[in-house]
């Protein structure tokens, strides 16, 4: 006999048994406790909708047991709960609402800030809700994409009748329909299967793709719609999408609402129904959709007593054991140990209220609750057809209670609700945070319809009593299948990766870039560039070719600098500003003829780059041509003091200082490749970037090799470059700067020309000067090597941190950069950090009169 | 099942203005033009002719509009073709863009990676992406297609 295993217990199952119906079959009534005050919570809506059953299967934890099949073998594990589900000794919290108030995250542990830190870890495990499994290995799920003219998403008869009229359009389009279960599988007996069924071969035969136990977990522009399936992630782009994807039964909010023992009608009826276990010996019915349960629940054998009326209370302590009731006739109660209820339908509507700026229209009962079998295929098929089909409100919908949860996953209840207005916060939307309320696992599907109706009937203004926003996703997926679509761990790589590599570079990722850390040894490399001659790839940095009539206009406009100053031949260092006068980028501005011009950029930043200046272009109609040549081109940097020699015995150009000054550039000819030489100085010392076509780096690189052994020429990578970068004060853009630093703060004043009457930034920059400066990047000098990040302080106090750092033998310290806080425009000039003293010092450290860097 | 080849093309690049670029009399030198925005063509030509249509789009363009840019750009694509009839699928594997038909072609995301997919005989694409990624997008249509067999 075919068996699951819950907490230990060996349970039999049957065939077509979730793990929910094969455990409640063996007698569990608790699946799970409630997240704050620990009660007891038994199956509910059997639909997957509530968060009443999640439990571990086989190591996944928050898994529906309700929408799990049963497999021989299967080990499930309760949750929540401490020692465990059934006896929770954690349950005393539902005894302290007192100590527990609405807002409480907002009240509680806010002073001293340390205990939040450690409350948060006790209230985390408190509330269970399953572990990670940590040490499991995970693979991403499989992803593929799809496109289709139309996407219908729901098996239902609307989406069947949506997607099979869809399908019978003109020029056969490509229509699929994703549905989370097997389609009809949880429909009843009865007419609507009969009509599933039907609407099921039209579709197959009008030529719609059905993809079963696919569920949509989101709503994206695009259309676009990620399907979690059994292979992985389908991710569809369509051209227009049609939710179908039904009602859930309104939830009843009144004292025991939350008791195992309360059922949605649906879901009483599928168990009894589908997988023939009775809910409850005997049960107390109340519908109002006219769905037909008792019916179902008395073929199971069920003793059922219907009435017509509110339930104004359930009662019992771990169970319903009976209910009071107001009828016609009066208040009325019953003993009974199942309470079903059918007071209405709440849309499953997620999906369209994250769509609203897109195409995606709603079809039957998520639109038009409670709509009839004809109703319901008359709406898909208009959608099929494109047309909006009808919709209306939820009715009947019931009122709340006197009590009882509204929330049963945040564990919010109506008092609280009411708690939250009296505090004078006076929204849905604002409620909703206040009390966390929709904010479960069932992402609101009970709820939120609750909290808009009543912030409605407390009087909130129409804008603020509208239902809460809903977000992806809206079923939780794994998180091997969330990233299953992230592959895109993109490496770039420069055309010299591979001699990198078998030169025994130890390759680092530098943002997207794959590049060479050291070729083993980082003081040697250091050397060769101070005392002889290195080179190294710098490929990756982003090259534009700017041309056209108004190109000078455009960087003039764009650049703090004076671009007519720049002489066809020279170079100017470049800062890029964003409106806000905020450094977003820094390069080099080269000169070239005909009115054009090379710039270089950061590496990494190339594409933000060319948008910033292409939006500028196309802003201002200007007539200039930008080519992003930073995969056409590839550099290297040759530096050191023998730079120049090597060149020369390459190249018949002329290299002197006056064919090359620094920062300047010419056309030369090495070793037979064409390059643009630009005299460059980050290194701080003579150095030339040599720009050439990327089909020819391997050649370039493999010559400059060969010649630059008579100076016992070794490559150098990132690590001996910060050294390098450092000893001479200069900075990296991201590791030492923030979002918002302005020039000022980073001691670039020097490179902006306010004497410009406009640039991008430059009113911002005028504005922010006349207020002092509140922190500032500052060059120091440690008589002890700290950490990169160490918090530098000032008597006692943080003002800073360390953002860069490095033992310099140039320099005979370990120097670095750091941001150090000021007060009314002063900053201190010694400080602590990481048991070492740190001094402000002048920069650069290395050569400042940069003589060596001229040659 | 689909068979992926490096593609021998070069690439030259040509800006200018909008009615400029429409007027234009395209090379021949079986060149593929691909008007990749209002102000930009591509020209997809078999290798060794890259030069020879440099030349002739300069004075092309040139008699038309005397500030126009062009460029050869071989260096800066990687052009790999999907040959078979897995190619659709393998394709769709990595990417949301819709083969394009014969002589067509469409740009967008190929493997998370700016790209243009040319339409070419008998089903079969050519890719086009940025030399700098170029490892990146064969090793990731030869991974994530694998259930459609793309071989090299």
């Amino acid at each position: 006999v075919a068996s699951i295993e819950v907490d230990g217990r060996r349970i039999a199952v049957q065939d077509g048994d979730t793990v929910a119906s094969a455990a409640f079959r063996g007698g569990i009534r608790t699946f799970t406790r409630s997240i704050k005050s620990h009660r007891r919570r038994g199956l509910y809506c059997l639909s997957g909708d509530c968060a009443n059953c999640l439990v571990t299967v086989d190591g996944h934890p928050n898994t529906r047991a309700c929408t799990t099949r049963a497999h021989d073998g299967m080990r499930v594990r309760r949750e929540t709960g401490w020692p465990n589900t059934e006896h929770d000794v954690l349950a005393i919290t539902d005894r302290l609402h007192w100590a527990m108030p609405v807002g409480f995250y907002y009240k509680v542990f806010v002073r001293p800030r340390w205990a939040w830190e450690r409350a948060e870890r006790i209230i985390r495990r408190a509330t269970g809700v399953g572990s990670l499994p940590t040490r499991a290995r995970a693979e991403p799920a499989a992803a593929r994409f799809e496109r289709c003219d139309v996407l219908v998403i729901g098996g239902g008869v609307a989406g069947l009748a949506a997607a099979a009229m869809a399908a019978a359009g003109e020029g056969s389009p490509r229509v699929i329909l994703a549905d989370e279960g097997a389609i009809g599988a949880s429909a009843p007996a009865g007419s609507r299967r009969d009509a599933i069924q039907a609407l099921t071969r039209e579709a197959r035969a009008a030529g719609v793709e059905l993809l079963e136990h696919h569920t949509a977990i989101g709503l994206y522009a695009g259309p676009s719609v990620p399907l979690v399936g059994p292979d992985g992630l389908v991710e569809v782009d369509a051209g227009r999408a049609i939710v179908a994807t039904g009602a859930v039964e309104a939830h009843g909010v009144f004292p025991g609402n939350d008791l195992p023992g309360v059922w949605l009608g649906r879901g009483a009826a599928r168990l009894a129904g589908s997988h023939g276990v009775a809910p409850g010996a005997r049960a107390v019915v109340l519908d109002r959709t006219g769905e037909g349960v008792a019916e179902v629940l008395r073929g199971a054998g069920v003793d059922v007593i219907e009435f017509e009326g509110t339930v104004r209370a359930a009662n019992g302590r771990s169970q319903v054991t009976g209910v009071t009731v107001e009828t016609a006739e009066g208040r009325r109660s019953f003993a009974c140990d199942a309470l079903v209820l059918s007071l209405g339908h709440s849309p499953r509507d997620a999906l369209l209220r994250m769509a609203a700026d897109d195409p995606a229209i709603g079809a039957g009962d998520v639109v038009a609750p409670g709509c009839s079998l004809e109703e319901a295929i008359e709406s898909g098929r208009a959608a099929g057809r494109g047309e909006t089909p009808p919709a209306h409100d939820p009715d009947p919908w019931p009122a709340l209670g006197a009590g009882g949860y509204v929330c049963p996953c945040e564990d919010v209840g109506v008092h609280e609700l009411e708690a939250a207005w009296a505090e004078g916060w006076r929204s849905s939307e604002i409620i909703k945070r206040y009390t966390t309320a929709t904010m479960g696992p069932c992402q609101g599907a009970l709820c939120s319809r609750h909290l808009a109706r009543f912030a409605e009937g407390m009087g909130a203004p129409t804008a603020a009593a509208g239902r809460t926003t809903a977000r992806p996703p809206v079923r939780a997926p794994i998180l091997a299948d969330l990233v299953g679509t992230v592959h895109e761990s993109i490496q770039l790589r420069t055309a010299l990766h591979v001699r990198h590599v078998d030169a025994g570079a130890r390759i680092d990722r530098s943002g997207s870039w794959m590049r060479p850390g050291t070729y083993g040894d980082v003081a040697e490399e250091i050397r060769a560039v101070r005392e002889r001659v290195s080179i190294m790839d710098v490929s990756t940095l982003a090259r534009f070719l700017i041309a056209g009539r108004d190109a000078r206009r455009l960087l003039d406009e764009v650049f703090p600098i004076d671009v007519a100053g720049v002489a066809p031949g020279r170079a100017r260092y470049v800062i890029a500003l964003d409106e806000a006068g905020y450094v977003m980028d820094d390069g080099l501005l080269a000169a070239l003829l005909d009115e054009r011009y090379l710039l270089t950029s950061t590496s990494g930043g190339a594409e933000r780059m060319e948008a910033w200046l292409r939006d500028r272009i196309d802003r201002r109609g200007l007539h200039v041509h930008l080519v992003n040549r930073t995969a056409q081109l590839g550099a290297i940097n040759v530096a050191g003091p023998h730079a120049r020699d090597l060149l020369a015995r390459l190249a018949d150009d002329d290299l002197s200082r006056d064919a090359i000054p620094y920062p300047g550039h010419a056309e030369i000819t090495v070793a037979g490749v064409p390059c643009i030489a630009i005299a460059a100085g980050f290194v701080g010392e003579l150095a030339f970037e040599l720009h050439h076509p990327r089909s020819r780096s391997v050649e370039l690189w493999d010559a400059l090799l060969d010649a630059g052994t008579a100076w016992d020429l070794r490559p150098h990578g990132l690590d001996a470059l910060d050294v390098l970068r450092l000893e001479k004060g200069h900075i990296y853009l991201g590791q030492d700067t923030l979002p918002d630093d302005h020039p000022a703060k980073l001691g670039l004043g020097w490179a902006v020309d306010m004497t410009k009457p406009a640039f991008v930034g430059r009113t911002s920059l005028i504005r922010m000067a006349t207020l002092p400066l509140e922190r500032r990047l500052v060059p120091l000098r440690f008589d002890a090597s700290p950490q990169r990040g160490a918090p530098l302080t000032f008597d006692g106090a943080i003002v800073g941190r360390v953002t860069s750092c490095t033992d310099s033998t140039a320099v005979g310290a370990p120097i670095g950069l750091g941001w150090v806080r000021g007060t009314d425009g002063r900053f201190p000039s010694t400080l602590t950090t990481d048991g070492a003293t740190a001094t402000v010092s002048a920069t650069p450290f290395y050569d400042p009169e940069g003589g060596r860097l001229r040659g | 099942v689909a068979e992926i080849r490096r593609a021998r093309i070069d690439v030259v690049l040509a800006q200018a203005g909008q009615e400029t670029l429409d007027r234009l009399v395209l090379p021949g030198h079986g060149a593929r033009p691909l008007r990749t925005a209002p102000d930009e063509l591509l020209c997809v030509v078999p290798a060794g002719s890259g030069t020879d249509v440099v030349r002739e789009l300069e004075d092309r363009i040139a008699a038309l509009e005397p500030d126009g840019l062009v460029l050869d750009v071989t260096d800066g694509w990687a052009g790999w073709t999907l040959v078979g009839p897995g190619a659709e699928r393998a394709l769709a594997a990595v990417s949301p863009l819709a083969a394009p038909d014969v002589d067509a072609f469409v740009q967008g995301d190929v493997a998370r990676v700016g790209a243009k997919v040319l339409g070419e005989p008998d089903g079969a694409l050519t890719i086009l992406v940025p030399s700098s990624v170029e490892d990146h997008v064969v090793e990731r249509l030869l991974a994530d297609a694998r259930a459609t067999e793309v071989r090299p």
